[in-house]
């Protein structure tokens, strides 16, 4: 019987439906605008919708996957619930007091990022937990019950608890959590130790707030959504995607929707992977650019890299410091304010600026004809010839390059510049904010931007690909083909994952390696478990240990991965020399520096536990043979090599068939992107249907 | 010099501005990554510098608190004046910590390579980086003399063409608690030149250029006539503006004289107390760099730091002076005068420009050291920092507990009370502590300690504004008063304290000044105050 996968993602503005039979290795693709006031509505008549165009019965669905960005949307725009926050006693605050740092240096009107919890709903239970995890003070049971009480009365729907040092000994959050689920079981309730059991009470209190904040909305959304896809009479449970690109059943993510956080992004982060995947001869550089902004991601061997938090609902959307902590697993990204829409404009220095000022999509670039006259990195694509105003989203926007002509003009005439000189300034100022981003992210991570092959996606990245490279240093392109990385296809090659945290504080060097492994594999239990509830077999479970270590005395921690278990027993004085060895081995790479020598303290551990999902195969293919030629016609573009407008060729790339090959300078289209090959490139379309680009010196 | 015959127009500017902000934002995170000392990797107290061959200072890591503000440029035309251009090669790395040369303090140690290109010597790469120990007494206010302070680095070269002098490390290492770490962190700032010099020299290839003098001109040109006429936009005049501080024994008198003459400013401290005979005394690069610091934030909050931006502006004071301090005077506190100067200029300014400026802030920092041995028979040294509450300004109320004009967090009580003996009772915000205004100051915040340990611990503070508060501006009140009480006793905070077991230590952190009269306070603000227990 002939079974296909079921992607769902709620975007912003769209949300993508994708099918995939796996025995036909065929996709079908819907997208319809994202339904605000009930976004499951937008996803039934979409899934109908592909049901009936593609003739698929949906009673032979395998699996249904899904992201969503409405939870982190929630967020942004404070529209979660009405939250309570118990904390102990003489710490009702430190939500608000945060880190007491400044994320911009200059601005005496600075604005910390609100608290999700005012503190008119903070109240404080009498207990106390010692470092070490001691009880110093007996949980008052009164106190909270009285805290409850004031909150309950002051509409609150949701309560987060947050004690001191419960990371190390969460007997009283658990402890308040039950009594608290006793007296009103209509509450939602969130535990520290539950969520982001890690030390430091701030970055730990804010990720249980957010928890918390949207906890009910994330409830009733999941179950009527669960339902409503159910009864179309799709049986296999439905499994949500995390910040972390894991899996996740209902109940866990209802239990922990701040993990959901990122969901969307983590979607489109995995999608770029797998279509790198096959054709990267070691890791991505993934560039993603849109309308607004451009994201950046590594990708190692296949696996885009984790980060342990990131921050949600900033002040400034760019700025590093202004948002709210999270402290959970995501797959780390950059985003910069560079996209299509970006704005130029002359600064008071006489500098051209490029963003973050965005036009968005209304009214979005000049050339668009709906209201926009300031100039854009679009309409400079277009004076430039990289776009056909003619071609547009695949013909269904029309553009109009006299008004991205006149919008630049205005530029010129400030700088005394040609136009010309303006368009090819504009795409070059974007091109370097995005390549610096990317060679300071790289630096963060301690590896050579020149190791790396660019992934381009999204509307811009494709334009903008070729000369970001020639700026890193980077000899090889990969360009899968739009309609496909747009698509919810990302989400269908997903594993099962879950991770854990917990703080340990030991020394390697005398550290009790017996306790180091049970509480590894206590974390490892506790993961298999809701593996297992996900309905994927524990066997099939591969876990991976790491660590927050540092040298002694040094600020940062390094996150470490880590040799197998167990490290206990009889040898455990060799396991502690394979341990030190790896942290060593690890600091070297990242750091290019030589260990000190000073003991090594483990602060967090961490594992991962992933499983392969059975059904995940998906496989790439592009055209094997054409009809026609894909050459439809030739139009003046700008290359800075020749300083002039040269007529190049432009190419339909629905009409590419494996194995051809292209010289540079060319453009090649498709609905949705066109990917500009400059003067050095050699394009080879690959098996995949992947674009391989490759730049000569 | 070879000229490139470059036409330096909007573009080709804003190119190599944004090339030249990532190679040093780059070699920042270098330093981050592998330093020792939280107050780099935490608290960016640190500074990465790009200058041109003169030693003008192009560009500066977009992290860099301000005391870092225009000195590390001074530092390398201290080193062009000392050995002079022609004994300078490649390969060579130039140390010195002299606070007068350097950032004022023998903690910051000062890295400078010169850079080459095709022979010819065309820029410098420089880094500053507080070292996790220095030697001498640990952050002790009273010392009299920088002879307590620790070892001091005179202008020297940590590695002459390549080669490391073996002889000053071993000296370096000899001086110091932590060997490995303060020497970790130097060659974390060498990496760190390098890397700056590295991509220097690619971006000077990918762009053609051979030099960078000629972009650095046409920056600051544009930088110098965008201050100049921000500053020519001021009416011309001279504004004044003093207050006590707490002091030692006696209080001290801030004043400044800002005097606005055109196209340029000239800060003149004259009036403010003379040098102390105790640690708390500021080089002329601090003061400098808190004054272009203050003048940035009202002026020109957007203009990258360069040598352009400095040229319209000038400081004055007098020799021997609290702000302008002379050989051997002790400096390793000298955040607690210095980071009173931008609140004078402030106070000067609000008479022409109020709308850009803010009321006294709950500063400066507060830092508890705590020192003892630990259950393991370990010596242990706890630094643990905290903030007041910002001023208000003439369109908002001030933010509570935050670090300025400084930027270096508070340490978590989790991580507090598992590095040491320490217990904490509470930390949490002080009411009423913002100064009454039609925009109030920030809060600050009080938090109280317990000593867990039978062998005594020794406490020691640098505290300020506890005597005299943050004042209001335009009618604003003034913010409330810091204080430091063991056992619920007024401490003298000039001395050290021996805690036993069971001591509390309450700490109080200053509110900042409230902006405006108080009557024009909107009564909505008043009420939620009121209601989020802000104000009772």
């Amino acid at each position: 019987m002939a079974k296909f996968s079921l992607g769902i993602d709620i975007g912003g503005t769209f949300t993508d439906i994708v099918a995939y039979d796996h025995s036909a290795g065929r996709q079908f693709n819907r997208k319809i605008l994202t339904s605000y006031d009930d976004p499951s509505r937008a996803v039934m008549e979409g899934i109908d919708a592909l049901v009936k165009s593609s003739h698929l019965n949906p009673k032979e669905t395998a699996r249904v996957v899904h992201a969503t960005t409405l939870f982190c949307n929630a967020l942004i725009e404070r529209r979660g619930a009405k939250t309570g926050l118990i904390t102990t006693e003489g710490f009702g605050d430190s939500l608000e007091i945060a880190r007491e740092r400044k994320y911009s240096l200059y601005d005496v009107k600075i604005r910390k990022p609100e608290p999700l919890i005012p503190r008119i709903l903070r109240h404080e239970a009498t207990e106390r937990i010692a470092a070490n995890g001691a009880v110093k003070t007996e949980l008052d049971i009164v106190s909270v019950e009285t805290a409850a009480k004031a909150l309950v009365n002051d509409g609150a729907t949701s309560i987060a608890v947050v004690f001191l040092h419960a990371y190390s000994n969460p007997i009283h959050e658990k402890r308040a959590i039950e009594l608290l689920a006793d007296l009103y079981p209509q509450l939602s309730l969130t535990a520290s130790s539950d969520v982001a059991p890690e030390i430091r009470e701030y970055e730990r209190a804010s990720t249980t707030a957010a928890n918390a904040y949207i906890k009910p909305l994330a409830a009733s959304y999941l179950d009527s959504l669960a339902n409503k896809i159910n009864e179309k009479e799709i049986d296999p449970a439905l499994h949500l995607m995390i910040s972390s690109g894991g899996l996740t059943n209902v109940t866990e993510a209802k239990r922990t929707p701040v993990q959901m956080l990122e969901s969307g992004p983590a979607a489109g982060a995995l999608a770029g992977a797998f279509f790198g995947r096959d054709d990267a001869d070691g890791n991505l550089l993934a560039f993603d650019m849109g309308g607004t902004t451009a994201k950046l991601s590594l990708v190692d061997d296949g696996e885009p890299l984790t980060a342990y938090s990131f921050e949600a609902g900033r002040q400034e959307r760019f700025v590093e410091g202004s948002g709210l902590p999270i402290s959970i697993s995501t797959i780390e990204l950059i985003e910069i304010g560079a996209g299509g829409g970006s704005i130029a404009d002359i600064d008071h220095l006489g500098f051209l600026k490029v963003g973050p000022r965005s036009s968005g999509s209304e009214p979005g670039p000049a050339a668009y004809n709906r209201g926009g006259t300031e100039a854009t990195v679009t309409d400079a694509d277009f004076v430039l010839g990289y776009l056909n105003p003619d071609y547009f989203a695949g013909g269904m926007l029309t553009a109009d390059k006299k008004l991205a002509e006149k919008a630049l003009d205005v530029i010129a005439k400030k700088t005394g510049m040609e136009r010309t000189e303006i368009a090819w300034g504009i795409h070059n100022v974007v091109n370097e904010n995005m390549a610096g981003a990317a060679r300071v992210h790289i630096s963060e991570r301690g590896r050579d931007p020149r190791d790396f092959t660019l992934l381009c996606t999204g509307g811009a990245g494709p334009v903008h690909a070729y000369y970001v490279a020639r700026k890193l240093g980077l000899k090889k392109i990969i360009c899968p083909s739009a309609a496909g990385v747009a698509s919810a296809l990302g989400l269908l090659v997903a594993p099962g994952r879950v991770d854990k945290v917990t703080t340990v504080g030991m020394q390697l060097n005398n550290c009790d390696l017996d306790e180091l492994e049970e509480a590894f594999r206590q974390m490892e239990e506790e993961a298999a478990l809701v593996i297992t509830e996900t309905g994927l077999d524990p066997k099939a479970i591969k876990f991976q240990r790491l660590a927050d270590g540092r040298f002694s005395g040094q600020g940062f921690d390094l996150v470490v991965s880590l040799p197998e278990g167990p490290y206990g027993g009889k040898k455990g004085e060799t396991k502690r020399k394979e341990l030190l060895a790896a942290f060593e081995a690890e600091y070297h790479k990242k750091f290019s520096a030589m260990p000190p020598i000073v003991p090594v303290d483990f602060l967090n551990i961490r594992i991962s536990a992933k499983a392969l999902v059975p059904d995940s195969a998906v496989l790439l293919k592009g055209r094997q043979n054409s009809s026609s030629s894909a050459v439809k016609g030739a139009r003046p573009a700008y290359f800075p090599e020749s300083g002039e407008y040269v007529t190049t060729k432009v190419y339909d790339r629905s009409y590419l068939t494996v194995g051809e090959r292209i010289k540079g300078p060319a453009i090649i289209e498709e609905e949705g992107s066109t990917f500009i090959a400059g003067p050095d490139a050699t394009v080879n379309v690959s098996v995949t249907g992947n674009l391989i680009v490759t730049i000569m010196d | 010099m070879t000229s490139d015959n470059k036409k330096f127009d909007a573009v080709l500017m804003e190119v190599i501005w944004t090339r030249l902000i990532s190679i040093v934002d780059e070699a920042a995170k270098a330093i981050v990554r592998t330093s020792f000392s939280t107050l780099s990797n935490e608290a960016n107290d640190f500074a990465c510098v790009l200058t041109d061959s003169r030693g003008f200072s192009v560009a500066q890591n977009s992290s860099s608190i301000p005391s870092f503000v225009g000195a590390l440029p001074q530092t390398v035309r201290h080193f062009i004046d000392k050995f002079g251009t022609d004994n300078m090669h490649a390969g060579d790395i130039l140390v010195t910590n002299d606070p007068w040369l350097g950032t004022g303090h023998l903690s910051d140690v000062c890295l400078i390579k010169p850079i080459f290109y095709a022979d010819q010597l065309i820029a410098f790469s420089a880094t500053t980086s507080h070292v996790p120990d220095i030697g001498g007494r640990l952050r002790a206010i009273e010392s009299r003399q920088v002879f307590e302070e620790g070892l001091q680095i005179p202008m020297m070269k940590l590695i002459r063409a390549g080669e490391t002098d073996e002889t000053l490390v071993t000296l370096i290492r000899q001086n110091v608690r932590t060997p490995d770490q303060t020497i970790g962190d130097i060659w974390a700032q060498v990496g760190a030149n390098e890397l700056m010099a590295r991509g220097l020299l690619k971006m000077l290839d990918d762009y053609q250029l051979n030099h960078l003098n000629g972009f650095a001109d046409e920056l600051f040109e544009r930088t110098e006539k965008a201050m100049r006429s921000a500053i020519a936009e001021l009416p011309d005049g001279t504004y004044e503006f003093g207050f006590k501080t707490d002091g030692g024994e006696e209080p001290y008198f801030f004043q400044i004289a800002l005097t606005v003459f055109g196209e340029e400013i000239t800060a003149d401290f004259t009036g403010t107390s003379p040098t102390q005979p105790r640690a708390v005394n500021c080089v002329y690069a601090y003061t400098y760099a808190m004054t272009a610091y203050a003048l940035k934030c009202a002026l020109l909050p957007d203009t990258p730091n360069n040598e352009g931006m400095f040229r319209p502006i000038t400081v004055t004071a007098p020799e021997d002076n609290l702000v302008n301090t002379r050989y051997p005077a002790a400096v390793v506190a000298r955040s607690n005068t210095g980071h009173y100067v931008p609140v004078l200029v402030f106070g000067a300014l609000q008479k022409i420009i109020p709308s850009k400026v803010m009321s006294g802030a709950g500063s400066p920092l507060w830092v508890f050291t705590v020192t003892g041995i630990d259950d393991n028979g370990k010596t242990f040294a706890n630094v643990l920092f905290y903030n007041g509450g910002m001023g208000a300004t003439s369109s908002a109320d001030g933010e509570s507990c935050l670090s300025w004009p400084s930027n270096i967090s508070s340490t978590p009580i989790e991580i507090t009370e598992r590095n040491g003996p320490l217990f904490c009772h509470f930390k949490r915000l002080n009411p009423n502590s913002g100064g009454l205004g039609r925009h109030r100051g920030g809060l600050g915040q009080e938090i109280m300690f317990e000593c867990t340990t039978d062998r005594p611990l020794t406490a020691m503070f640098m505290t300020e504004r506890t005597r005299f508060p943050a004042l209001g501006l335009d009618g604003g009140q003034e913010g409330g008063i810091g204080a430091v009480e063991i056992n619920g006793i007024p401490t003298d905070v000039s001395k050290e304290h021996i805690l036993k077991n069971g001591d509390q230590v309450l700490l109080r952190t200053p509110g900042g000044g409230g902006y405006g009269d108080p009557e024009l306070r909107s009564k909505s603000f008043i009420e939620e105050d009121l209601s989020q227990g802000y104000s009772q």
